[in-house]
């Protein structure tokens, strides 16, 4: 491809961009004019519903999971192996999570380790674990990597309501009695509004931190360019002795365990694992992966994106309490499903890594 | 015309050195998701409690014994024809005919359609995992085509014969026109499809969710589902029990459909073009195929046969459409990998799973292992098969085989090894 064909690529995917992100500002702006003009009707419940505090805050914890599994899914993809099994990730680090909980006991502390702590740590490890085999799966046996995730997502999703069936004998754990909690830093967390960043989950801490930790190790760092180059040109990052097949573990065992984090943080900020249908998880791992291809593979936009769909979420869920207008819910529970849907179609030509979804072979046999 | 020769040859290449392997690499798959199947067993064996093990390894007892469980499983399956600890062993009172194998066929009869439908998109190059959607949307147009034209016919036979095939054909309409939408999505906005079909499985579910809750639903009824269909316009069962679920008729349309889409796949033109689509997408290009006009086409026909396995689940199994439609689509990626996506070997590996699926009821009853254990196989089977390097490496080291190309797994993505 030659340059100015990859330049003129990359001005259509920033015009895409830039009209979504300002059709969604439009939108905002329209609503809130209407819910000033009319504040009695709809768009009055609108408005409120858009500047409450506690729609901020439960949109902040809501992108908790998505946001961890999309960092990860960046690290993955960018070294060179997609992840489409971040959906399995997070439902088997949220059930792990929940069980070592139960197991160790809720109230216990071992070793000045709150129970539910050792649970949070528990469900990464199940993660990268998983992430591991998967790992095995695609480098050291070649498999097709989209058939692979999806057997990850498919044995997270039959394993855990088994599990919990066996412990429990039902496909949802009992609840814990205890979560996360919050952590209230004071003076900040009395600021009207954007004082919901101060008195959160300690995950959404966890989040403000990793997404430009991410960044920065992604675009700053030895590693962070190896990952790339692995992605982009293994032959090159080869040729200057960097072993690909390594910096692809990392990245792939990286995403196990960013999206730990997010499993975790799901289930134990509700102290319950729920595994009907789809389990608690319900896509977020896929939501996961439209939000990072919409902030085209930047930790920061998925960030962003991530947000976005959590935001319609916990708008949504607040929508369904105000009275007053004929719309099922389950109607506007599609919604986050249907912005996915249509923003994949805008940002569809996405340029993914260019060896992403290949093997690379050294040509030597000690792989 | 010659590079639609070349590709012509690489496709015969390509599939002339894969058959013996494949059926050979989902045996060996097979065999490992079971075996991990009783390590699981076991382990959870451990976690639950019981009064007296189950079977005792290394001196530490388990609550759940594996063998017993396939054992269980695959009687039970069959409708009991052995007798588990008992010197015997043949069941005197056992008849072919039974409850037990009628579940067993009749989850068999819905796999070959989701299989099917899944098979079809995977051989085009398209990972269509939304079968589980077209199926919902495909099954609830059936079901209320059914209930407001039944009253129209005349009742008994007559009507059954012109409402049935009708009613499936509305289902595979509905299924086919909710699969062409990742279709076009994919065609003419390059929107991945895995992802749009998962997110459309969503909104599939809640739509029809919808519709039954609040306009078509049973006002008799607590749950969210339609009024039933008048048994005379339902697929009864034959021969079989009636509990069963199970009607012969489906299964010989289901048999039909595979060497339908079989013909279609490898005899017609059309087959030709989704095939090369599917494993040489630039030989394609070159020998003329119209690639979006492919896609959208194949995946209407895989959203089609997903919707008839919905027509097949309303008129066989429920009479009706009810809310929480179970995951047929899902088992259906697993049927068709295990298949190697050829539709006559969706046969078997749907008799196979409907065997694990119906077996594992008898599981829970009689052993005490939750049946969702299924749902565990249904996704290593996947990973197991996805990784035929893996048993070519596992060959190589007791030096069986001779080193072969590397064959690719149906479906998009294909040339990766070659960087």
């Amino acid at each position: 491809m030659s340059t100015t064909t990859i330049d003129r690529l990359r001005d259509t995917e920033l015009s895409y961009r830039a009209t979504l992100a300002g059709g969604a500002l439009s939108v905002f702006l329209l609503i809130a004019l209407l819910g000033l003009a009319f504040p009695s009707s709809i768009w009055g419940n609108f408005l409120a519903i858009l500047t409450s505090r506690s729609t901020l805050s439960s949109a902040l914890r809501l992108s908790v999971p998505i946001t961890f599994a999309a960092l990860g899914g960046i690290f993955s993809e960018k070294a060179g192996v997609v992840n489409i099994g971040l959906e399995g990730l997070l439902i088997i680090s949220a059930f792990t999570a929940v069980i070592t909980t139960a197991v160790v006991g809720p109230e216990m502390t071992v070793v000045g380790l709150p129970a539910i702590w050792i649970g949070f740590f528990a469900g990464i490890l199940s993660s990268v674990l998983f992430s591991a085999l998967f790992a095995v799966v695609c480098i050291r046996f070649k498999a097709d990597q989209i058939i692979a995730g999806l057997a990850v997502w498919l044995i997270a999703l039959g394993l855990a309501p088994f599990a919990a069936t066996v412990y429990y004998g039902g496909v949802n754990t009992d609840n814990l009695g205890t979560t996360l909690g919050t952590w209230t830093i004071p003076v900040l967390s009395d600021i009207p509004f954007f004082g919901a960043f101060f008195d959160a989950d300690p995950a959404v801490y966890m989040m403000l931190v990793a997404v430009p930790a991410s960044w920065y190790v992604l675009n700053r760092t030895a590693f962070g360019r190896h990952v790339r180059a692995s992605g982009e040109n293994p032959k090159a990052l080869d040729t200057v002795g960097v072993d690909v097949s390594r910096v692809r573990y990392a990245g792939v065992l990286l995403s196990g365990f960013l999206a730990g984090i997010g499993g975790s943080a799901l289930s134990l900020g509700l102290g319950q694992f729920v595994g009907n249908n789809q389990t608690m998880v319900n896509g977020k791992g896929f939501i996961a992966i439209v939000a990072y291809l919409f902030g085209n593979y930047n930790p920061i936009g998925a960030f962003g994106a991530s947000f976005l769909f959590a935001g319609l979420e916990a708008a949504q869920i607040r929508l369904q309490q105000v009275p007053g207008y004929a719309i099922p819910d389950s109607l506007i529970q599609t919604i986050p499903y249907v912005t996915v849907l249509v923003i994949l179609a805008l940002v569809g030509r996405t340029r993914i890594p260019e060896a992403a979804g290949e093997h690379y072979d050294t040509g030597d046999d000690n792989r | 015309m010659s590079a639609a020769e070349n590709a012509k040859a690489v496709l015969r290449r390509l599939t002339a050195a894969s058959a013996t392997e494949r059926i050979l690499i989902s045996f060996a798959a097979l065999i490992m998701a079971v075996l991990v199947g009783a390590v699981i067993i076991l382990v959870s064996g451990r976690i639950t409690t019981c009064q007296t093990a189950a079977t005792t390894l290394f001196g530490t007892g388990f609550c759940y014994d594996p063998v017993e469980v396939y054992l269980v499983l695959f009687n039970g399956a069959l409708g009991e024809p052995f007798l588990l600890n008992d010197p015997a062993l043949f069941n005197p009172d056992w008849n072919p005919l039974n409850f037990g194998f009628a579940l067993t066929l009749k989850e068999t009869t819905l796999l070959i359609f989701t299989g099917l439908s899944v098979a079809v998109s995977f051989r085009a190059g398209l990972f269509n995992i939304g079968t589980q959607g077209q199926l919902v949307l495909g099954g609830l147009a059936t079901a209320l085509f059914s209930f407001f034209v039944a009253p129209l016919l005349p009742s008994g036979l007559v009507g059954g014969l012109i409402l049935i095939p009708l009613a499936v054909v509305i289902g595979a309409l509905v299924g086919g026109l909710y699969g062409a939408i990742p279709g076009a999505l994919k065609a003419y906005a390059d929107a991945n499809e895995v992802i749009t079909t998962i997110m459309l499985n969503f909104i599939a579910a809640q739509i029809a969710f919808v519709l039954v809750s609040e306009f078509f639903g049973n006002p008799d009824s607590q749950v969210v589902e339609t009024t039933p269909i008048p048994d005379w316009a339902t697929l009864l069962p034959v021969a079989f029990p009636q509990g069963g679920d199970f009607s012969i008729l489906a299964l010989a349309f289901g048999l039909a459909l595979v060497v339908a889409v079989w013909f279609l796949l490898e005899q017609t033109s059309f087959g030709y073009d989704l095939r090369t689509s599917g494993e040489q997408p630039e030989a394609a290009e070159y020998g003329g195929v119209d690639a979006k006009r492919t896609t959208v086409t194949s995946m209407f026909l895989s959203g089609a046969l997903g919707g008839m396995g919905g027509a097949i689940w309303v008129l066989m199994v429920m009479g009706k459409w009810q809310a929480g439609v179970p995951a047929l689509g899902f088992d259906g990626i697993t049927v068709s990998i295990l298949a190697g996506n050829n539709p006559f070997g969706v046969v078997p590996a749907a008799l196979l799973f409907g065997t694990l699926k119906s077996g594992s009821l008898a599981v829970q009853f009689g052993t005490g292992v939750p049946k969702q254990l299924v749902g565990v196989l249904r996704g290593l089977i996947i990973l197991f098969v996805a990784m035929p390097e893996f048993f070519r490496m596992l060959g190589s080291t007791i030096d069986l085989e001779p080193d072969r190309e590397t064959v690719a797994t149906d479906g998009g993505r294909l040339g990766g090894d070659d960087e």
